[in-house]
């Protein structure tokens, strides 16, 4: 062994990375803590830095998480997660590429991730492709919910008075085209915002709005009827709402019987 | 695109004709046979000629009433297209009563005296008794109108009740995030650990925030004051395990304390300032919880300068089950408000919660 181990500590709570670094000294008193960091940006400058032989990484982290830190460090270190709870899958871990300790830390289990830490540092550098796959996994689960392709758009901001407010989308009523400004109607009374009817109709999710007219965009949820009149024509009733909006010919085909 | 099939109307010819049942139809059946067996010994003909002419008219009659009441139209209102209808055409049907009467020989009736007060007789029963049969339908119609209003008030009331006692029953089986109670216990064992001090007080905080947030069966309202409390213990918390990133202020009229406020209202929203405000920010930021009566009434704020609100950022349910608890607390006037922005130009996030009064519903 040419030098002492050095190791990188990142968690956004200083307690926490006190007492990793603690215990660390009490359990493998040759390692050198070089660095703590607070996010994973820090961590990633730091190890650059630094260059440490081992990084742990709290996966919460404001900013860049410690799942995104990893992406970037994985190849050239050991790294181990830290984290409060399995939320994260730990299944993905048991594969065993890369090591994970729970909070709050008990020592015993801290103990063995050194003792396996040990042994890597002697024996193996890091594979790197199944470090991938643990992280490509990771990152996968900390997603979940954004699911793919776009986000759509769940609030609009609209000015009333000298405020910004923001308007979940399941309240608004319907948008009207009004010259360079928008009208939103919504459960809670009316706004100008300062976008255009098109922008808007690209960014609102489709399965619960639809435009029914060149100015016109309705929220589908609070559709009572769509009213025939005759040659072509149709009107929409909304809940709650007295006024009828009008679909135009071209956009018809949305209430044609399914 | 879902638009459940019912809801889309195509006007076809049945539409014209709703309302129309055999109940009306039997209605003008007994009526004009009533009508006709009163007024059969002024007339020459048989009682079965007058009630078979009588019955034409007044299905006619109560067609027209039907087809006019069916008619959409927004110039004019409703009932009056509909005695307009019965007023015109029933001196038209006592006219061509006459003329098929004498097979179109008008000279016939214009002749003969009794011709003449026959039709007029006609005339005046069709006018009379179609009018007196047009208003009460009306008035019936009406009632039945304000009946099904009434019914339709009762369901909703009754949806709102039941809307209130989901969300309460929410909020009793509320739970503690357990992200947040291990992330703290981590911290206290980092303090015990470490042998300082300020394991104590920290553990104080960790106590009084559990009591506090644990499920509370019996009483779902508290006050300002207890909410506040709640939430004090909930920042001391949080600001322990990252003293650098967050800073709050609380700043509430002591006189505000004693108004009753739903339990874990005030919570709800200081942990979404700190989860979704605070915490994603790398210089965090900070929180100030605030508090003014207007009026009868109040206005309770929790602001952020933490990252702000994405706009494409799904709504939780914490906020619609707040605003659910609210309305069900004091009633519809009750509003939760999200402004974008720290109030001083910089990013961030406030809730306010309005209230019209703050007399609970009864």
């Amino acid at each position: 062994m040419t030098s002492r181990p050095r190791a990188l500590l990142a968690d956004d709570e200083p307690l926490l990375r006190e007492q990793l670094a603690v215990l660390l000294g009490r359990l493998w008193p040759e390692l050198e803590v070089v660095a703590q960091a607070r996010n994973g940006r820090e961590a990633i400058e730091l190890f650059d830095e630094h260059e440490p032989e081992i990084v742990f990484l709290d996966i919460h982290m404001p900013g860049v998480n410690g799942v995104e830190a990893a992406r970037a460090i994985a190849r050239r270190a050991q790294v181990v997660f830290i984290t409060a709870y399995d939320q994260y899958a730990v299944q993905a871990f048991e594969q065993g590429a890369i090591d994970y300790v729970v909070k709050p830390l008990d020592a015993q289990r801290l103990a063995d991730t050194v003792q396996r830490l040990q042994q890597r540092l002697a024996s193996a550098p890091v594979d790197g492709a199944a470090v991938d796959a643990v992280l490509e996994q990771l990152a996968a689960r900390l997603k979940q919910g954004g699911g793919p392709g776009k986000p759509w758009l769940q609030w609009i901001k609209a000015s009333v008075g000298s405020n910004v407010r923001l308007i979940p989308v399941e309240q608004v009523h319907y948008l009207r085209s009004d010259e360079k400004y928008t009208l939103v109607v919504w459960e809670g009374g009316e706004a100008l915002i300062r976008r255009s009817i098109r922008e808007l109709a690209d960014e609102l999710d489709p399965d619960r709005f639809a435009q029914i007219h060149r100015s016109t965009i309705v929220n589908l949820h609070q559709v009572v009827q769509v009213i025939r009149g005759p040659n072509e024509t149709a009107e929409v009733q909304l809940k709650g709402r007295t006024e009828l909006l009008s679909v135009s010919r071209s956009y018809l085909s949305l209430f044609r019987q399914m | 695109m879902q638009i459940p099939e019912s809801n889309v109307a195509q006007r076809s010819w049945r539409d014209w004709f709703a309302g129309l049942s055999v109940e009306r139809i039997a209605l003008v059946l007994g009526l004009v046979t009533l009508v006709v067996a009163a007024v059969n010994p002024l007339f020459k003909n048989t009682f079965l000629e007058l009630w078979s002419r009588g019955l034409l008219i007044g299905l006619v009659l109560m067609l027209a009433y039907t087809l006019a009441g069916n008619w959409q139209q927004t110039y004019v209102a409703r009932w009056h297209v509909q005695i307009l209808a019965v007023v015109l055409l029933a001196p038209l049907c006592a006219v061509i009563e006459a003329i098929v009467d004498t097979h179109g020989n008008i000279d016939a009736v214009l002749n003969d005296r009794h011709r003449v007060a026959g039709f007029f007789w006609v005339l005046f029963l069709c006018l009379g008794v179609g009018l007196i049969a047009t208003l009460v339908a009306l008035v019936r119609e009406r009632e039945a109108q304000a009946n099904a209003q009434a019914l339709r008030f009762a369901l909703e009331k009754e949806t709102l009740e039941r809307q209130a006692l989901d969300a309460q029953l929410r909020v009793m089986t509320a739970q503690i995030e357990p992200h947040f109670l291990l992330n703290t216990l981590a911290n206290v064992q980092a303090l015990v650990e470490t042998g300082s001090a300020r394991a104590a007080p920290v553990l104080r905080s960790l106590i009084g925030y559990l009591r506090a947030a644990l499920p509370r069966l019996r009483d779902s309202e508290g006050t300002l004051g207890s909410e506040l409390a709640l939430a004090r213990a909930y920042l001391d918390v949080m600001q322990m395990r990252i003293p650098d990133r967050l800073q709050f202020d609380i700043a509430v009229p002591a006189e505000l304390e004693a108004v009753r406020f739903p339990s874990m209202a005030l919570l709800t929203l200081v942990e979404n300032a700190v989860r979704h405000g605070i915490d994603p920010a790398e210089q965090g930021g900070r929180i100030e919880i605030g508090a003014r009566r207007e009026g009868e009434g109040l206005r309770v704020w929790v602001g952020d300068s933490g990252v702000g609100l994405n706009p494409s950022a799904p709504p939780g349910s914490g906020l619609a089950n707040l605003k659910q608890r609210l309305a069900a607390f004091y009633g519809p006037g009750a509003r939760l408000d999200l402004l974008d922005g720290d109030g001083r130009g910089g990013r961030g996030l406030r809730a306010e919660v309005v209230l019209p009064s703050t007399e609970r519903r009864a």
